[in-house]
């Protein structure tokens, strides 16, 4: 029985994990311009040989090189990366509920790439700002807060706090913003991947890989940390090295990600929860099985705000929207302890 | 292997712990008894590296545990919890893996013969066959049965165990008292326990310490100290120890 139930988690498994390369495919051919899979085939055969596809019109390679597959891409990436991200956070603080927004890695992120883009243009990477000030807030709530893990209600309200004090800072600099300015920004901190571009793809994509490997590679440390200190401490982890690694790690890919599409709330949360609803709290499952869920969820998500509508929902509208009423009936459905 | 703590000081606001020196031998227990507030788990914390201590030494058959670094110390000493109280709810040999901390880098996963360890220690322990079950599908007492097991895919010869029988019935506090005295026997663990039973104290123990107050008020072996003047020295009440049937039996 048990082995049975074993084969067909792994079963589940497998196809989460191949799952991901199914919808980057599918991913690319949808949107205003469909293009068929043949087509697609064609077109990116003539990306590497265009004198055997002379058939293939210019547009298509255009489409898919230039706005789908840095698109497709940057969804991939940063569905993987709030995922992971949530799922390393929730098991360092030994607790479901901590993600990269109580923490106020997001808002310091989304403040950072803001106060870049209005203040230094598009020119400078705003993954710079991110970076330096998601550290900065999440170093604020961890040294205010103290033991963090041991006084929940302590994290959360200097969470708010700090959380609240970026925001005000963000709108500071909305203050200042010019008009034309303040628009993209408006849309950039709903969440959106209408922006997509290869240049800031190249600044995030290494990040998050750099970022996602170490988590990746920590996962089963994870599993010890998720103790209480002292149990980690006597399993004979550095609970203090190991937890500085986790946060710069996640603090490194949650403000690559939010850098360039804003805030995207949920998927960092509800993800890693919808692993351990079904396949259990074993992180060496939870981070692999999340990195390929987010980034499966975003590229749906983000194929139905291009395929079903002529004008984009910010995908962070869109992710909040449909994914707590999902996450709300799984919960009823289940009915037991998965964490 | 020889634990020897010396001059080991440690303050919380409104507490401090003194324990001038005592010894704990190989393949001994020792039960540590006292009021509540003594600083007893403190003091198993505190030899056990858990809380950082600022005055004072551990030495582990000559070797001082402040100058190793986490693993290594994890390889020598175990801290083994009154309960545990994970959020998530792993397997239990998930839960019984994580033992192997210690063996294993921090960017790498448990090998074959972790997991090998992990479920030896399982079998040690009777629970082999809740492997796959998850560790809140479990009773109290074998929860301590997995805290044990945990302990024992360590592979440390010194065990610190805080009250690992409290809120068990009679039957599941022998038997676990019959396993920590196999485990002293058969892997020759040193065994330091807190306890508030002093009947089961002084019936599996080799050594007994007495705190109060933070402070050591007597330490000897079990058979020779246990005494009516010094449980109401400790306690503060009426006691009286009886013998019945060679054991011994504390009224109050």
């Amino acid at each position: 029985m048990s082995g049975q139930k074993n084969s067909k988690a792994r079963g589940l498994a497998i196809f989460f994990l191949i799952l991901p390369l199914l919808l980057f495919l599918v991913s690319l051919s949808i949107g205003s311009y469909g293009i068929s899979p043949r087509g697609l085939f064609k077109a990116v055969l003539s990306v590497v040989s265009p004198a055997s596809y002379p058939d293939v019109p210019a547009a298509y390679r255009d489409i898919l090189l230039r706005i789908r597959l840095p698109r497709v891409l940057l969804a991939m990436a940063v569905g993987a990366a709030l995922s992971v991200s949530g799922a390393s956070l929730q098991a360092l603080f030994k607790n479901p509920l901590v993600n990269e927004y109580i923490l106020g890695i997001s808002s310091g992120a989304a403040f950072g790439g803001a106060l870049s883009l209005v203040f230094l243009g598009r020119a400078f990477p705003p993954q710079v700002g991110g970076f330096v000030f998601a550290v900065a807030a999440v170093g604020a709530v961890l040294l205010i807060s103290g033991k963090a893990e041991s006084h929940f209600i302590s994290l959360l309200l200097t969470g708010i706090i700090v959380t609240a004090f970026f925001s005000a800072l963000l709108s500071l600099v909305e203050f200042f913003a010019s008009p034309y300015v303040l628009q993209a920004l408006f849309f950039w901190l709903m969440g959106s991947l209408s922006l997509a571009s290869w240049k800031d793809l190249y600044i995030s994509l290494p990040l998050i890989a750099v970022g996602l490997v170490i988590l990746y590679l920590l996962r089963w440390r994870l599993n010890v940390l998720s103790m209480s200190d002292e149990e980690a401490r006597s399993l004979g982890v550095n609970v203090r090295r190991e937890k500085i690694i986790v946060i710069a790690a996640t603090t490194l890919i949650t403000a690559a990600a939010t850098a360039i599409v804003g805030i995207i709330g949920w998927v960092g949360f509800i993800v890693p929860h919808l692993v351990r609803m079904m396949f259990g709290a074993d992180n060496r499952r939870v981070v692999p099985i999340s990195a390929a869920m987010g980034a499966s969820i975003m590229m749906i998500a983000d194929d139905i705000i291009r395929g079903v509508s002529s004008f984009e929902i910010p995908i962070g509208i869109f992710t909040s929207l449909v994914g707590i009423p999902i996450f709300l009936v799984l919960l009823k459905k289940t009915r037991k302890v998965w964490l | 292997m020889r634990v020897k703590v010396g001059n080991l000081a440690f303050a919380y606001p409104e507490f401090s712990l003194r324990v001038e020196g005592l010894a704990f031998e190989s393949s001994k227990i020792t039960a540590i008894v006292g009021p509540n507030g003594a600083g007893k788990t403190t003091f198993l914390k505190c030899i056990g590296s858990v809380l950082p201590i600022p005055k004072g030494s551990v030495f582990v058959d000559g070797r001082d545990l402040a100058a190793l670094k986490s693993r290594e110390r994890a390889r020598l000493i175990c801290y083994v919890p009154q309960e545990h109280d994970t959020t998530f709810n792993y397997a239990v040999s998930d839960f019984v893996l994580m033992g192997r901390a210690a063996y294993v880098s921090p960017f790498s996963l448990p090998s074959r013969e972790d997991a090998g360890s992990a479920a030896e220690a399982l079998d040690f322990v009777g629970l082999a066959q809740y492997a796959d079950r998850a560790i809140s599908e479990l009773s109290s007492g074998e929860r301590r049965l997995v805290l044990i097991a945990r302990a024992l895919a360590q592979q440390s010869d010194i065990l610190l165990m805080d009250e690992p029988t409290t809120f068990l019935d009679p039957k599941h506090e022998t038997e676990l008292f019959q396993l920590i005295r196999k485990l002293a026997v058969e892997k020759m663990k040193t065994i330091l326990v807190t306890l508030h039973s002093l009947e089961m104290a002084v019936q599996y123990s080799d050594q007994m310490v007495f705190m109060k107050r933070g402070e050591v008020v007597a330490h000897g072996k079990s058979a020779e100290i246990f005494e009516d003047s010094l449980l109401e020295q400790v306690y503060d009440m009426k006691m009286k120890v009886i013998d019945w049937e060679g054991r011994k039996i504390v009224l109050r």
